[in-house]
């Protein structure tokens, strides 16, 4: 675990420090005219400050090795994440609900791995209810593309 | 406008229908979202801030809203007795005797004495609202600049503080919050900040995005990492009014856990969550038994969810008298009552009496609703549970997507949300808390007003922060603060340092 904690310190501080460079180049003023990086300055110098103490209580060996996730437990979050990220994308290529279909088929197929009769119906159904829900009834103006 | 008079306007705008159905609308989506694991009451709320700001009118949006809140603590415990999983987080230690007293049968008394416990307590809790928040919010007048800025670092230390195990990390994630909040257009000089040219980045991050990706989103991905493999407690649900003995049993756990709840919900950052662990843990340690703790225990179910519903109402007293949300749920209706053009704060009393007292009113209302909802119609919650989460899930994405699409009508909102659920998911995997980060993001931008405004009053002179006596009293209880975790961290870092008897030659 500490080496993942060390990892992140380090890239807090980076962030941090970072922060504080652009925040200087805003224009820094004086406490009697606080410019526009005056007060982005401040919490950056605080954030990389505590974030490197954070690294330092950090070194030394580990005397609880965990690991961040079990076995491959990361893999269906990170697969979610990625499904997620083409389906807001679509969204606005080819429109909310062939966009929505497809996301409750590839979700229920990649991630869920239901069965296919499981698979056709709810995502049939699912978009269905969707659009009587928030095209019919509560008329929410949702992106239309290529494709409907 | 006393407190008496005050209520009573509250009532008469509480009970007309529209403002009724509101309530029972927002009970009934609270109960919902308590029941179901993996859709909290902020993301929710943060879910349905599009609708409240459709509705037009203050008054019933916040009412509903309201009603998520503390409905959601009624619903949580179901969950936790019936499927060992809490339906929200302030539920988690009603899982240890709840979920045993069911696997004896004892379904029923545990659900009864829950639901009876959260009503006492949450109607004790609105009672503590009515009448410490005008007198909190008259004196809160008197801040100017100086006190705002000094009352705001004080929140935000408290709630670092209370969130979670690591005081630095709490910090770190505070500082993020407040760090995100200056993204975009500087309110003063009108300059961009942090926006890398991009387009987007110039009205700053949306609290809606923010919030349902670390929550909403973040939720799901860790609900992922493993097949939900809870299994339900199919017994029949019967004699759900607590007999006598059970009423002996747990009388002074309900008065218990409803005192910490309020005093607890009153502190930033602290919230149901941390009401409901310190409850049990005190039930624990004044029970004479406390053997019978982890077997079922009804007095391990009565209290802690007295306290998160007593909590749940409190919180509301910061949020409203001074401006500072206690927790990400409170925050949630926070930002709320600024899209309706409404500030919360000392002011709200005073310029806004009737969506305060309407609000209020609508709490004991809610609370009367709540106990119907929960009692005479438990099997509908329970068959709710029996939706697979791998329908659920999807279909909880799907409702993010649209809550944060019909904020601008703007499909990169949407690819923003699923960059911030990444984000507060591996936060959440290193155990970095979120809440000070949102609650940060919400104060950032009174901060900053606050600081700049102080410093041009004093013409730079930043002793102003120390020579204000509120402003210096509220700053010496963060000294103290930070003082003392530093004294603790050197203590347990020289009490477990190991000897080494070799070494001393």
């Amino acid at each position: 675990m500490k080496k993942w904690e060390r990892i992140a310190a380090a890239i807090l501080t980076f962030i941090g420090v970072s922060a504080a460079t652009l925040a200087y180049d805003l224009g820094f003023g004086d406490f009697h005219q606080p410019g526009p990086g005056f007060f982005p300055f401040w919490l950056s110098a605080i954030l990389a400050l505590v974030s490197f103490i954070y690294f330092l209580t950090q070194l030394g060996p580990d005397s609880h090795r965990v690991s961040l996730w079990d076995k491959h437990a990361w893999v269906r979050p990170f697969q979610a994440a990625g499904v997620m990220f083409l389906y807001s994308l679509a969204m606005g290529w080819m429109g909310f609900f062939p966009a929505t279909f497809l996301l409750f088929l590839i979700w229920l197929i990649l991630i869920e791995r239901e069965k296919w009769l499981t698979v056709g119906l709810v995502s049939v159904l699912g978009t269905l209810s969707f659009f009587l829900i928030f095209t019919v009834f509560l008329k929410v103006p949702l992106p239309k593309g290529a494709i409907f | 406008m006393d407190a008496f008079s005050g209520l009573w306007s509250g009532f008469a705008l509480a009970v007309t229908p529209v403002n009724l159905l509101f309530a029972l609308i927002g009970a009934t989506l609270g109960t919902a979202v308590g029941v179901l694991p993996g859709l909290g009451p902020a993301a929710t709320i943060s879910l349905l801030l599009p609708l409240s700001y459709a509705l037009g009118n203050p008054v019933t949006s916040i009412i509903m809203l309201a009603g998520i809140y503390y409905g959601a603590m009624y619903g949580g415990s179901t969950t936790s007795i019936l499927l060992n999983i809490p339906g929200e987080a302030a539920s988690v230690v009603t899982c240890i005797d709840g979920y045993q007293m069911a696997k004896k049968g004892r379904a029923g008394a545990a659900l009864g004495m829950s639901a009876i416990g959260s009503f006492i307590a949450g109607t004790g809790g609105v009672v503590g609202l009515t009448f410490v928040a005008p007198p909190l919010s008259a004196f809160a007048l008197k801040f100017g600049p100086a006190e705002y800025f000094s009352l705001t670092i004080l929140g935000l230390m408290l709630a670092t503080y209370l969130s979670g195990k690591s005081v630095i990390k709490g910090l770190i994630m505070a500082v993020l919050g407040l760090l995100l909040a200056t993204v975009g257009m500087d309110p003063v000089t009108g300059n961009m900040r942090y926006t890398f040219g991009l387009l987007i980045l110039e009205d700053g991050f949306d609290f809606l995005t923010l919030g349902m990706g670390l929550f909403g989103i973040g939720e799901i991905f860790i609900s992922l990492e493993e097949k939900m493999k809870a299994e339900l407690v199919t017994t029949k649900i019967t004699n759900l009014w607590p007999t006598l003995k059970d009423w002996a049993i747990s009388k002074w756990s309900v008065v218990r856990g409803s005192l910490i709840g309020f005093f607890v919900g009153l502190l930033p950052g602290g919230g149901a969550v941390i009401a409901s662990l310190l409850a049990y843990a005190v039930e624990k340690r004044v029970s004479k038994e406390p053997e019978k703790f982890g077997s079922g225990a009804l007095e391990g179910v009565a209290s802690p969810e007295s306290a998160n519903n007593s909590a749940a109402s409190a919180s509301f007293i910061p949020m409203l008298t001074l401006g500072i949300p206690g927790n990400p749920a409170i925050a949630m209706i926070f930002a709320a009552l600024l899209i309706q053009g409404v500030t919360p704060g000392p002011l709200l009393i005073k310029d806004h009496p009737h969506l305060f007292w309407a609000v209020i009113a609508s709490m004991y209302i809610g609370n009367v609703m709540l106990l119907i909802l929960n009692l005479p119609l438990v099997g509908l919650w329970v068959q709710m549970l029996k939706v697979p989460y791998s329908i659920l899930a999807p279909t909880i994405v799907l409702i993010c997507s649209i809550g944060v699409y019909s904020m601008k009508n703007d499909v990169t909102d949407v690819s923003l949300m699923v960059i911030f659920g990444v984000l507060g998911y591996v936060l959440r995997k290193l155990r970095f808390e979120l809440g000070p980060l949102l609650l940060a993001f919400v104060l950032g931008r009174i901060l900053e007003r606050s600081l700049r405004q102080a410093l041009l009053i004093s013409r730079g002179d930043i002793s102003i922060f120390i020579t204000k006596p509120i402003s210096a009293f509220l700053l010496g209880i963060v000294a103290l603060m930070i003082l003392s975790s530093v004294i603790w961290a050197l203590y347990n870092r020289f009490k477990t340092k190991p000897t080494a008897p070799g070494k001393t030659a």
